[in-house]
């Protein structure tokens, strides 16, 4: 900067120490002497000791920079910096961890490790004996977002239609209706293995005494899919509901008035007035409900085990990485299935866009 | 009760409780038809209740509403040719202009034709031609006005309702707008009604104004009867500005003078009055600076207001401060603390019972 402020508060404490002054705050020595000592240490020790010491070195280049930015004033830096640490220790690197992982042949109960390049890819997608399970499994992952989806939408805008009205009660039952979301998954998956129980399971029993014969709900696809569905809608239809409210309370009254004096029948209301104030949040739900049932497993898990055609792309990921150890085709698959989900998410994105630029 | 003939709009013994809050309590009232009638009071006496009344959005607890003769008391909104005007103006914000306009219109499923022929014709009476495929929240707040009017004005009602339409708009924009309005009343001969607190809106744009005081009229009439003989104390209190003057005074026995405290004041009054504890009301207009030589109350001068043309001058008199507005020419000399003599028009007395603030005439 060719600008020198007329009132002089100096802005650095100090000036950065020459490249070789052995300070506290020289970074860019640490830098060097943790490329050297690092890059040393792999090449002569043994992978068990110079483990250790890449790591203390990387330790020691970031307590350099902490303390350059203490000392230059970098309080902004300093403030968010545990939060991008946490970031990358628990986001970032295992995400770039488990990129490269997926161009190995690896499984995690073995020592060998082969670099492939996309053959894992081409195995999960294309293999005779692997691919037909993952493609199975993936499209019954699309038909849980389909009908999940859509029955937290269409359940959960109706909730919110009723409950935007005012009537007795309405406070307790809302809280009561909003319950479910608050549940441990577990919990509610747990609920549903007992309601569905062919045995002493309160649907059977109610089946039983209208027709005759055992009813057994989980029997067939349909059934265990129909479980699954009204499960899942039962736990998150009260979070859609809960985003279409906020959108309905935020209609200004005196526009319903003045519909009504224009004398506008209720369905050009709902469309023309109603309609705008929510679909932004409906998107939102949208977004919110695609993504998370497209890592269902959790009542997959819990209600029929994958039993009877049921098993979902996330649950069928977690038997392949963690209970057949193939780590690299499990994260080949992951990256398969990020991938989906972000085209997904801004197919939406841009098409919510677009709409509100028509709008 | 009957309708006479011509009256647009006829509320009798109006009331509407929310709660244990009383909003209207047997109001009445008619409006001739193609009346500007001003309902006038400040916020929170009815004015809004009654219009929503009208317009058919509450039902009210007791009492008739017609219009044009047809009891709408407890009928639907739809088919009462009303229209209402919001004081938020309540344009849908995510129409255009050209949408909002057309939008009552769709609705009486008339031609597309005929509804754009319409939608132009309102654009262009109310300068918004160049407008209609703004979104309202783009436009300013005398534009957005004028929408909220136009909406209201192409359904072609034949009674328009308007809530303190001016309320949100800057003093410049509201006098252009008062102007607008007034020259909409005589271009449609629409029946109109019109709530205000401002009593400068109620007096320059009234044919008829109706006082209102905790949901009910207190008086009815002209801007000049109002201004001339206002019924009581609360009527004298709002209309006029500056404010009537009120000075608390007895009633002689003799029944031609009033005792106060800034002496002994003659007026005429019935006799059967006499002994009454009573408000002497004078207009600051009404009071002016004793010539020399002549004979005045004793009064000091407290302080100048300099409005121009005008100057209001608020004078001390026996404990009671009077305020009069003087030509500025007549004011020009005059220095707080300065005694001076002022002389009260006794033509121009207004005299109230102390206890109920009726007029004693």
């Amino acid at each position: 900067m060719s600008v020198t402020p007329v009132t002089s508060v100096p802005r650095t404490a100090r000036t950065s120490p020459a490249l070789l002054e052995v300070s506290a705050d020289n970074w860019r020595l640490a830098i060097l002497v943790g490329v050297v000592v690092s890059a040393l240490g792999v090449a002569a020790l043994p992978a068990s000791v110079s483990f250790w010491i890449v790591g203390a070195m990387a330790a020691m280049v970031a307590a350099a920079f902490v303390v350059n930015a203490y000392r230059r004033r970098y309080y902004g830096g300093l403030l968010v910096t545990p939060a991008i640490a946490v970031l990358f220790v628990m986001n970032i690197f295992p995400l770039l961890w488990s990129l490269g992982l997926s161009f190995f042949a690896y499984q995690s109960n073995q020592q060998s490790i082969r670099f492939v390049g996309l053959y894992n890819y081409i195995k999960v997608l294309t293999n005779d004996i692997a691919a037909p399970d993952n493609w199975n499994a993936l499209i019954n992952t699309a038909m849980f977002v389909v009908l999940t989806v859509s029955t937290q939408m269409i359940v959960g805008f109706l909730l919110a239609m009723l409950f935007a009205k005012q009537f007795p009660l309405r406070k307790y039952l809302l809280i009561l209706v909003l319950t479910p979301m608050m549940l441990s998954v577990v919990a509610s998956g747990v609920f549903f293995t007992y309601y569905y129980d062919p045995t002493f399971g309160i649907l059977s029993y109610v089946m039983n005494s209208i027709t005759d014969g055992q009813f057994i709900l989980m029997d067939s696809k349909a059934g265990a899919v129909a479980g699954i569905v009204f499960a899942d809608a039962w736990m998150w239809s009260p979070f859609v509901m809960l985003l279409v409210l906020a959108g309905l309370v935020s209609v200004p009254k005196y526009l319903y008035e003045a519909a009504a004096i224009d004398r506008v029948s209720a369905w050009r209301r709902f469309w023309s007035i109603t309609f705008p104030y929510i679909r932004g949040l409906l998107m939102l739900a949208l977004l919110f409900r695609t993504i998370e049932a497209f890592k269902l497993a959790d009542l997959v898990i819990l209600l029929t085990k994958g039993g009877n055609d049921t098993m979902t792309i996330s649950y069928h990921l977690i038997r392949i990485a963690n209970e057949q150890n193939k780590t690299s085709e499990g994260a080949a698959i992951s990256y398969v299935m990020l991938f989906m989900v972000i085209v997904l998410t801004n197919l939406y994105l841009y098409l919510a866009k677009r709409r509100n630029r028509e709008a | 009760m009957g309708q006479v003939d011509g009256y647009a709009l006829s509320l009798t013994n109006v009331s509407k409780s929310y709660g244990h809050v009383r909003a209207l309590q047997n109001l009445s009232f008619s409006v001739a038809e193609g009346r500007f009638f001003v309902l006038f009071g400040p916020s929170s006496v009815g004015k809004t209740t009654t219009l929503r009344t009208i317009a058919g959005l509450v039902p009210p607890d007791r009492g008739r509403v017609e219009i044009f003769g047809k009891d709408w008391t407890h009928e639907p909104i739809a088919g009462r040719g009303v229209s209402m005007v919001f004081q938020s103006f309540a344009l849908y914000p995510h129409l255009t202009v050209y949408e909002n306009f057309a939008y009552p219109l769709v609705e009486a499923k008339l031609g597309r034709e005929e509804i754009d022929r319409r939608v132009k014709e309102t654009a262009a009476m109310l300068r918004l031609d160049t407008k209609l495929d703004r979104k309202p929240g783009t436009l300013s707040g005398g534009e957005q006005q004028r929408v909220a009017l136009g909406r209201s004005l192409i359904r072609r009602p034949r009674v328009l309702l308007l809530d303190e339409p001016l309320t949100n708009l800057d003093a410049k924009l509201r006098h252009d707008m008062r102007a607008e309005l007034k020259r909409l009343h005589r271009q449609f001969g629409l029946t109109i009604v019109y709530a205000t607190p401002d009593e400068l809106e109620a007096l320059s744009m009234g044919e008829e104004i109706a006082v209102l005081r905790d949901g009910a009229v207190v008086q009815i009439g002209t801007p000049d009867e109002l201004y001339e003989t206002p019924r009581d104390v609360y009527v004298a209190g709002k209309i006029g500005s500056p404010h009537m003057n009120m000075i608390k005074g007895k009633l002689a026995p003799d029944g031609t003078t009033i005792e106060s405290a800034i002496g002994t004041l003659r007026r005429k009054f019935n006799a059967a009055e006499a002994g009454e504890a009573a408000v002497i009301g004078i207009r600051p207009s009404d009071i002016r600076l004793a010539a020399s030589g002549e004979s005045g109350v004793a009064a000091s001068i407290a302080m100048l207001e300099p409005l121009g043309d005008v100057t209001v001058v608020s004078v001390e008199a026996g404990g009671e401060t009077l305020r009069m507005v003087l030509p500025e020419s007549a004011a020009s000399g005059l220095q707080p603390g300065q005694p001076a003599s002022v002389v009260l028009d006794p033509g121009k007395f207004h005299v109230f019972r102390a206890s109920s603030g009726q007029a004693i005439t």
